[in-house]
């Protein structure tokens, strides 16, 4: 600890410390304008200067560390007269143009010429305008306003890792631009927008659309990717216009470009705003009561006919928690069949089943929040960000500012390859054999969580026995990497005090799934990465509240909070079988849009054979096409509720807007369905249906707290189950021999099909592509942006080559968004890859 | 000698503008700029020289402050960005008549504001130009008052620099390098480096960092820890498996051999093949064992081996050539080198031992080895030593203590070093010298060792040896250590090895040729004939002249590295191949072998010196140098334990030494 005086007021504070930090403990309020909590001092505006007793000149105080014994001076004549004359010399050739300044009203450059009283220009210089780029998508540069305090560059260099834009030039013509000048071509977080203190970077959809006093402010959550960003939405005349997030919130108030930019799907021409029923073959407009009486009657004629077992549901990870509870709940209680499920089915479900049996908890075994300190992180099977971009910019946090070994395990090169210390690009199917070898290299380095293992897991030698069964150099060739590599990989991420395993459908949508998840739980307890400090073993989830889903039992296996289900229902593709047999007659879609599902020809097939089709949905979706019944549903900013993320937290929505037309929020559809078919009376809200949970599982049993106007924490716990054991596998799963395979997946410009519903994302990502690996490309003659033909089993498709050296020889890959390109046609079962023929087209 | 017209150099101030006998000024300065014109005046951080009465000084300052704003200011501090735009404006407006006397105060008022700038550059350039408003006011008022229009005069040169930057002998842009790091973009950090180092995993660890001493730093608390900030780029681009981003120019016509894969020659390959030329190096021993005095001079303890092939095969994949096994001299003739390249680097190196003057040491006697650098090279090829259990390493350099060492890992049972002087004298690196303390090595200083003893069958049994004391000063007032009478004794021991220096062997180069070599076995080059105030000529710290061309007194031979310089160090021979790098490649295309105004700004400021020990700065230390973590104990040096003592920092280590960095720029400027 260092002692110092600042202002006549004694301090104790950490080695390290800065002044301005320091002098926050005591209450002094050091004026900054380029300081920036989040990321590394900058020092450039020179408005914290302060007067260190013994130092001639002034010191910053963002960048200064104390010392022991220094007396500080944070108000002075001399100071004042030196911030003064430093904010003037900021204003010499600064645009005049605040009143109409997007930052105008939000603006730190006139707060703080306000705060500093400078009225006066005592300084001038000859104009020189600079370029104003309006040629970037969704962003735009004024590089006259900009006072060059590059919070900008550093979050997208230091958080994001995007590297887009840059300090460039020299003297009075330094500005902020893309490297190498072009338009910018970036992951579009629009970050660098929020970090801003003047109107030189703004959002372009938001240019224009009003004061900032004007807009109402409402703190929500993301409804997104499972990591539950908090946001705050702008709304205005009842609709949405941008997407903010606070720097004091769980996330620094990073967001991806979905979070930020994504809301212009609110604002979609496809939304459905009125419902709709079937009369002949044509969907007609109808009002909500004989909706709800076609979609009622129907059910119960089906139900009466051909026993509750006809019916099926399908429920959405889109949806609040407490609408997910009511919904199985209307399956298994008012209609009385567990055929109940969700696209959680095609990988998340069946890998969180193996995590709760092997380690006995939901959900990541800790808050995202522990990886940013861990010592070692192991990326496997996920694009991060794609799936997960809150998940990266932690992972990246700890790689950067807190020198954690990071071992990347992806099939394709991806963003987070250039932070990693190796990168295993395993073989298509190698991943059994790549954590066997990277068990077994563990253990030949003698690199296992020793007090981890002996203390807690039983069967150590077991586990060193089934691997004793191949070598090294076979698992590496199983696996398609370098011995060397695995061996390298072992010492990064053994023996280290803390260790994060971040997984996602990479994985989890392998074939042989759940062997490889039991695998990476061992890896897990190898390298004691559970219930310590940091680290912990994390899955993600491209949507937003797949876990609240399962927590309340949207699955044919269990009832709400995990509790065993006396029958199990039908799942996903039995379901499917069910319609195509004609066992099942009706089906109840809420949020999911089957047909954009893998191998949707068969689906659509299927679903033509209904003799009932619910979609309720916020777009009028393919499915919702061939519906015998449409309810328009609210969409996220529209309605109250909860989501939780893929790491246990659960947070509460808040209300934007409201719903779309006629759109009712979920829960208040499906509470009028409910009563229709049981007779009930019962009013129904967000918060008593999650009392009504609560009261049937502990899961959730802890209280809500209300941080900073936002409810988080239920107390949902993920305690690490005793007795546990290794479950070795010894034989890796060869991969099949196809000569190519297609894997599709996330790309970072979306997610799931809603942002292809998003102006602002399509602006910036507008079509499909399929990738494909230089040199086959080259054999097939394929160049980069021709058309090229793909087929498997299921189906075939077409649409533009992306030559690549990401991808590698023999694997192609193709973006899951897109209903056009529609790669998820070629798909079968559950799997994200797939054997495939390529042809030019 | 010509006389200072006016200083205000280093702040004092000579000003002689009145005529008469007029007061003396001495500064290491040349006095012409390129060996025939002469220099008219000099501008820089530390105030005006002015040599030619006609130098127009207000003229002078505007365009300094031009050249500072518009060039070099990097825009990230409020006061340097808009305060040297708002000095370079009012200065144009001045020499513009557009002025009015208020704008001088202006200038004063900035100068003042300018002292809270984030760094060096810009706030050091309103010391010349407050000097030149103060003392030339008179100047300034002709111009505001219309009495004054500018007249074409002299030519103005400028060179950015910083004193660390200045004194590495490879000229680095230390500065830019450490601001990478302290931005979290190693790879900026490490492509700045390459501008002028291409053995960065070498120079990030065995440098001797003569930057150092030179850092501003050092005038607050500690200096930076430059060496070590430079290996921690340089690691992370291994340790992240990145490629690295170099991409050479299209493919030329001429070619270019180099002798000696050393650091000059890999120096000069790696410049020219950027350059798109086609480079072959000739290196005397075998594939795997390129990097010259690195390879076989510096243990792999201090310098993993993989690193330096690392950097080594960056250079090939450049384009460079390297054939191995291939002595020149012996396996191919120098003139047969000459007729089938265009130019012809020569950087054999020094590499023969030096006799010791002993008695004893010529009988051929087992056990007597060759010399340090010999046995350093068996050791590291895998060769027999011919090392015994109990062994005398003679000499008191960084590769005497690298011999004491790599004997611990041979297998010795007892490693003695014997130098005739103090501890404190020895020309080795302290750091190595407490390294080889600490591994156990037996010191005995102030001992000159007078005769090697052998037993019947010539086996060394010991090293006769007197005690030294310092004797009466000299005529130079210098005490040399005189033996002691009677204190003969013995060190018994089965080996005996001479590490007291090496010279070059340049037995390759014919006297046919019209090569040059100097009484010190160097090879002679062209240099620019720079004389002092005094006549003098200009030399460096080696006693060579301070800029040289490097082209031989042979047309298409270039020479570097320690056979030009004499032995020296990593850094010095790569600057030098760099340099010879930027001269063949004039030659080649243009004919003539000459130095750039660059490259005369950079040896006029490195005699100049751009450090002052003297120099009081003002900053508040409160944080101290960071020390890299190190392997310690005797186990380091056991048996065939090669791994690396020194860890390097972690990555957020280096980003907090870093931030200790004052960004040092400054701008020079002459007229001419």
């Amino acid at each position: 600890m260092v002692n110092l005086t600042i202002d006549g007021k004694n301090i104790t504070v950490a080695k390290g410390t800065t002044i301005l930090d320091a002098a926050a403990t005591v209450g002094i309020k050091i004026p900054t304008l380029c300081w920036l909590q989040k990321v590394s001092p900058t020092g450039a505006c020179r408005v914290c200067a302060v007067e260190v007793e013994g130092v001639e000149r002034t010191m910053t105080a963002c960048n200064t560390p104390v010392k022991e014994g220094i007396n500080v001076t944070t108000q002075s004549e001399r100071l004042t007269k030196i911030r003064r004359k430093v904010m003037e010399l900021m204003l010499v050739n600064h645009p005049l143009d605040c009143p109409v300044c997007d930052a105008g009203g939000e603006c730190d450059l006139q707060n703080a010429c306000y705060g500093l009283d400078v009225a006066k220009q005592e300084y001038s210089a000859v104009l020189e305008k600079r370029q104003i780029r309006y040629d970037w998508p969704l962003i735009e540069s004024d590089p006259n306003r900009c006072i060059l305090c590059e919070k900008c560059v550093k979050v997208d260099h230091e958080i994001v890792g995007c590297d887009a834009i840059a300090v460039v030039n020299r003297g009075e013509a330094t500005v902020i631009d893309t490297v190498d000048g072009k338009p910018l071509n970036c992951e579009f977080c629009g970050n660098c927008v929020a970090a801003c203190p003047t109107g030189t970077l703004i959002s372009k959809p938001f240019k224009f659309r009003g004061r900032p006093w004007t807009f109402k402010i409402t703190k929500s959550v993301c409804a997104f990717c499972g990591t539950g960003c908090q946001i705050e939405y702008h709304s205005r005349n009842g609709r949405v216009e941008r997407v903010t997030s606070d720097d004091g919130t769980f996330n620094n108030g990073n967001l991806c470009i979905n979070g930020r930019f994504g809301y212009s799907y609110l604002n979609s021409p496809e939304r459905i705003t009125v419902p709709l029923v079937k009369e002949g073959s044509v969907q007609i407009e109808a009002d909500w009561n004989r909706a709800m009486a076609y979609a009622g009657d129907k059910l119960q004629d089906i139900v009466k006919t051909s026993g509750a077992d006809a019916v099926a549901g399908i429920g959405s990870p889109r949806v609040t928690t407490e609408e997910n509870f009511l919904f199985q709940k209307l399956m298994r209680v008012a209609v009385g069949t567990n055929n109940i499920d969700s696209e959680a089915r095609l990988g998340y479900a069946g890998a969180q089943s193996v995590i709760r049996e092997k380690l006995g908890f939901t959900g990541a075994s800790a808050a995202i929040d522990k990886i940013d300190a861990a010592a070692a992180v192991l990326v496997i099977g996920t694009d991060l960000n794609a799936e997960a971009t809150g998940a990266e910019y932690r992972v990246i946090k700890a790689a950067t500012k807190n020198d954690a070994k990071l071992v990347l395990a992806n099939m394709r090169d991806v963003k987070l390859k250039k932070f990693a210390n190796s990168h295993l690009k395993y073989r298509p199917g190698g991943e059994l054999a790549l954590i066997n070898g990277l068990m077994k290299a563990i253990l030949d380095a003698g690199l296992e969580d020793k007090e981890f293992v002996q203390g807690k897991v039983g069967n150590l030698d077991a586990l060193k026995a089934a691997l004793s069964g191949s070598s090294l150099a076979d698992l590496a060739a199983a696996a398609g990497v370098a011995e060397g590599y695995l061996r390298e990989a072992a010492t990064l991420i053994g023996g280290k005090k803390s260790v994060a395993i971040l997984f996602g459908s990479d994985l989890m949508r392998s074939n042989h799934a759940a062997e490889k998840v039991a695998a990476l739980a061992d890896l897990a307890l190898l390298t004691g990465c559970l219930g310590k400090e940091s680290g912990g073993l994390f899955p993600v989830d491209a949507k937003n509240n797949t876990q609240g889903l399962l927590d309340v039992g949207v699955t044919p296996d269990h009832l709400p909070g995990y509790q065993a289900s006396a029958a199990k229902g039908k799942d996903l593709w039995q379901i499917v079988e069910g319609i195509e047999q004609g066992a099942i007659k009706a089906l109840y879609l809420l949020g999911s849009d089957l047909t954009t599902f893998p191998n949707n020809g068969r689906i659509k097939k299927a679903l033509a054979k209904l003799e009932l089709l619910i979609v309720q949905d916020i777009f009028n979706s393919e499915a919702a096409q061939l519906a015998h019944v449409v309810f328009p549903a609210a969409a996220a900013a529209e309605k109250s509720g909860s989501f939780t993320t893929t790491d246990n937290r659960v947070q509460c929505l808040g209300k934007a807007v409201d719903g779309a037309g006629d759109s009712r929020e979920d829960w208040d559809i499906l509470a009028e369905l409910y009563n229709r078919l049981t007779l009930a009376g019962h009013v129904y809200s967000p918060a008593e249906l999650l009392r009504e949970f609560k009261e049937l599982s502990p899961l959730y049993g802890g209280e809500r707290t209300i941080v900073d106007g936002r409810c988080v924490g239920t107390g949902k716990q993920a305690a690490l189950k005793t007795g546990l054991a290794f479950t070795p596998l010894t034989s890796p799963v060869a991969g099949a021999a196809d000569q190519f395979r297609l894997l599709v997946g996330a790309i970072g410009y979306h997610n799931g099909t809603m942002s292809t519903r998003s102006a602002n994302n399509l602006s910036v990502s507008p079509e499909g592509y399929i990738e494909i690996f230089a040199a086959d490309a080259a054999k097939l003659g394929v160049a980069d942006g021709a058309a090229i033909k793909v087929s498997s089993a299921a189906g075939s498709i077409t649409g533009k080559a992306r030559v690549s050296e990401k991808v590698q020889p023999g694997l192609l890959f193709a973006p899951v968004h897109f209903r056009d390109l529609n790669a998820n046609s070629l798909l079968e079962g559950n799997a994200n890859l797939v054997g495939v023929k390529v042809e030019k087209a | 000698m010509a006389q200072v017209v006016f200083s205000s150099w280093g702040r004092n101030i000579v000003d002689n503008r009145a005529g008469g006998a007029g007061a003396e000024a001495q500064f290491r300065l040349p006095v012409t700029y390129d060996g025939e014109r002469p220099m008219a005046a000099f501008m820089g951080w530390d105030g005006i020289i002015v040599f030619n009465k006609d130098v127009d000084v207000p003229v002078m300052a505007a365009e300094y402050m031009r050249r500072v704003q518009t060039l070099y200011c990097c825009g990230k501090c409020t006061p340097g960005k808009k305060g040297t735009r708002v000095l370079m404006d009012t200065l144009a407006a001045i020499i513009a008549g557009n002025a009015t006397e208020a704008d001088l105060g202006t200038i004063e008022d900035l100068t003042d504001l300018l002292k809270n700038c984030k760094c060096t550059l810009c706030q050091s350039s309103t010391v010349p130009v407050l000097d030149a408003v103060k003392f030339f006011r008179d100047d300034f008022l002709a111009y505001i008052n219309g009495a004054k229009t500018p007249a074409s005069g002299f030519n103005y040169i400028d060179k950015y620099t910083a004193p660390c930057q200045d004194k590495c002998p490879a000229h680095i842009d230390i500065p830019a390098y450490i601001e990478g790091i302290k931005e979290y973009q190693f790879g900026h950090s490490l492509s700045a480096i390459r501008e002028n180092m291409p053995l960065p995993s070498v120079c990030g660890r065995v440098c001797p960092h003569p930057c150092e001493t030179a850092c501003r730093r050092k005038n607050v608390d500690e200096p930076i820890s430059i060496m070590v900030l430079k290996r921690s780029a340089s690691d992370y681009e291994w340790q992240h498996k990145i490629e690295p981003p170099m991409q050479p120019k299209p493919r030329k016509n001429k070619t270019v051999a180099v002798v000696g894969a050393g650091p000059a020659g890999l120096a000069a390959a790696y410049y020219l093949a950027l350059e798109g030329y086609p480079v072959t190096i000739y290196e005397a021993l075998p594939a795997g064992f390129g990097g010259g005095m690195v390879a076989v001079g510096i243990p792999p303890y201090r310098q993993p081996r993989h690193l330096l092939q690392r950097d080594i095969d960056i250079i090939s994949s450049m384009g460079v050539e390297i054939i191995y096994n291939t002595r020149v001299g012996k396996d191919i003739t120098l003139a047969e080198l000459k007729a089938k390249y265009n130019a012809v680097f020569l950087a054999p190196g020094a590499h023969r031992s030096k006799p010791m003057g002993v008695e004893g040491e010529d009988k051929g006697y087992k056990g007597f080895l060759k010399g340090g650098i010999d046995f350093l090279r068996d050791a590291y090829m895998g060769s027999p030593t011919g090392m015994g259990k109990k062994v005398v390493v003679v000499g008191g350099g960084n590769t005497a203590i690298d011999c004491v060492r790599v004997a611990l890992r041979e297998g010795a049972d007892e490693s003695y070093l014997v130098y005739r002087r103090s501890r404190k004298e020895m020309p080795a690196d302290v750091w190595e010298v407490d390294g080889a303390d600490e591994e156990g090595v037996t010191f005995e200083f102030q001992v000159l060792p007078t005769k090697i003893i052998a037993d019947g069958n010539g086996q060394v049994t010991g090293v006769e040896c007197v005690r030294m004391a310092l004797g009466e000063p000299d005529a130079s007032g210098r005490r040399r250590p005189e033996p002691v009478a009677g204190s003969e004794f013995v060190i018994e021991c089965d080996t005996v090895i001479p590490a007291i220096g090496q010279d070059p062997d340049l037995g390759f180069i014919p006297p046919d040729l019209g090569i040059d070599i100097t009484k010190w076995n160097t090879i002679v080059t062209k240099y620019i004939p720079y004389k002092d105030a005094a006549g003098k000529d200009l030399k460096d710290g080696m006693g060579n002249f301070q800029s040289r061309t490097l082209i031989t007194d042979c047309n298409g031979v270039f020479a570097g590295g320690d056979a030009e310089i004499g032995p020296l160090t990593v850094v010095a021979c790569i600057g030098s191949g760099h340099r010879a790098a930027k001269v063949v490649q004039r030659w080649l295309e243009e004919g003539k072998a000459y130095l750039t105004d660059d490259e005369y700004m950079e040896d006029i400021l490195n005699y100049m010196g751009v450090y002052d020990k003297n120099e009081s700065v003002s900053w508040l230390d409160s944080v101290a140098r960071a020390h890299q973590a190190e392997v310690h104990g005797k186990e380091r040096a056991s048996y065939k334990n090669y791994c690396e003592v020194e860890l390097g920092f972690t990555n957020s280590q280096a980003v907090r030494e870093a931030e200790r960095c004052l960004r040092c720029y400054r701008l020079a400027m002459v007229a001419v």
